[in-house]
């Protein structure tokens, strides 16, 4: 039966075939240049590695994005992120879910997206009042400031300071 | 008599299943998320509620200097000690917030007032917002787990 199989005929003259331990063939792996692979071995890093990945596995998937040179702060005692509109300050300029906005355009925007939110849910379900806010660790507060008040204007009284966890 | 000889044993064709790990591996590996993000919930501190709606409960405000230093105000606390009420913390020896001594304070005044959980913050223009999450760290780790940042 091992004879016929796809293993035992390969061009290599079986390197498997010859060091199996149930039906060892050991005359034939004299004969063979070919090396002899421990497959045990192999499988069980493999494995290892598989469930370490697995484990790490997130299938939140990537709630911010971030530039090369943008450092968030640390902290040890954060709490989870979720999903939520993201302001991000970079380089000094303002985005709200990737489009560059003013102060001033920000309070507007962000009453559009309460607007629309209530127009896609017409049962009465109101927004969460969460934002999320990314910036730089070494942001000044000055620029902060006006996101702060800003959200304060369009009624998002919950802001989530993006942070690595130590 | 040997070739006679039927194994009941069979052999696992072991190639299929080192592909099916592979790529397995590959797809977790550009799949994995290596920094792990959090947040850092913080509540506005000047709401539009009525004042006289707000229930009053212990506060305590932080209010940061220009060169690390800070000063502790606590208000609505009946329990706390008079001399606990306003507190200055020097800056630490490398000009930045001093974390060590604001975690002692905030023992003191825990056990003073264990009511005491609400924190509102007062940065300068030119404080970081990474001393600020800093602070806001060692807040939670003090068990006080309402925070909220004051706009200037």
């Amino acid at each position: 039966m091992i004879k016929q199989n796809v293993i035992a005929n390969t061009a290599l003259n079986s390197p498997i075939a010859n060091a199996s331990f149930l039906n060892p063939q050991g005359k034939k792996w004299k004969k063979s240049l070919a090396a002899d692979l421990l497959l045990t071995a192999l499988i069980d890093a493999f494995s290892i590695l598989v469930i370490f990945l697995l484990m790490n596995f997130s299938s939140n998937g990537e709630i911010l994005f971030m530039k090369k040179d943008m450092e968030l702060p640390k902290a040890a005692r954060g709490d989870s992120l979720d999903r939520n509109p993201v302001i991000k300050i970079e380089e000094g300029k303002v985005f709200l879910e990737e489009k560059m906005l003013t102060a001033e355009g920000l309070i507007q925007e962000l009453l559009e997206l309460r607007k629309a939110f209530r127009a896609s849910h017409p049962a009465g379900e109101e927004m969460p009042t969460t934002i999320t806010v990314q910036a730089d660790r070494r942001t000044k507060y000055e620029a902060l400031n006006s996101i702060v008040l800003a959200c304060a204007h369009a009624g998002f009284s919950d802001l989530k300071f993006a942070v690595i966890m130590k | 008599m040997s070739q006679s000889k039927k194994h009941l044993d069979f052999e696992l064709n072991l190639i299929p299943f080192i592909d099916l790990l592979s790529t397995c591996i590959c797809f977790l590996l550009l799949t994995a998320v290596w920094l792990n993000v959090g947040s850092m919930n913080v509540k506005q501190a000047v709401g539009g509620q009525p004042a006289a709606e707000t229930p009053k409960k212990p506060t305590l405000w932080v209010f940061l200097g220009d060169k690390g230093d800070m000063t502790l105000e606590t208000r609505d606390a009946q329990t706390l000690p008079v001399n606990m009420r306003k507190v200055k913390l020097g800056a630490s020896a490398d000009g930045k917030t001093n974390l060590l001594q604001l975690a002692a304070q905030l023992d003191l005044m825990k056990k003073a007032e264990p009511e005491l959980k609400t924190a509102l913050i007062q940065p300068r223009a030119q404080t970081s917002y990474e001393d600020i999450i800093d602070l806001m760290d060692q807040f939670k780790k003090s068990g006080m787990g309402d925070l909220g940042v004051v706009p200037l």
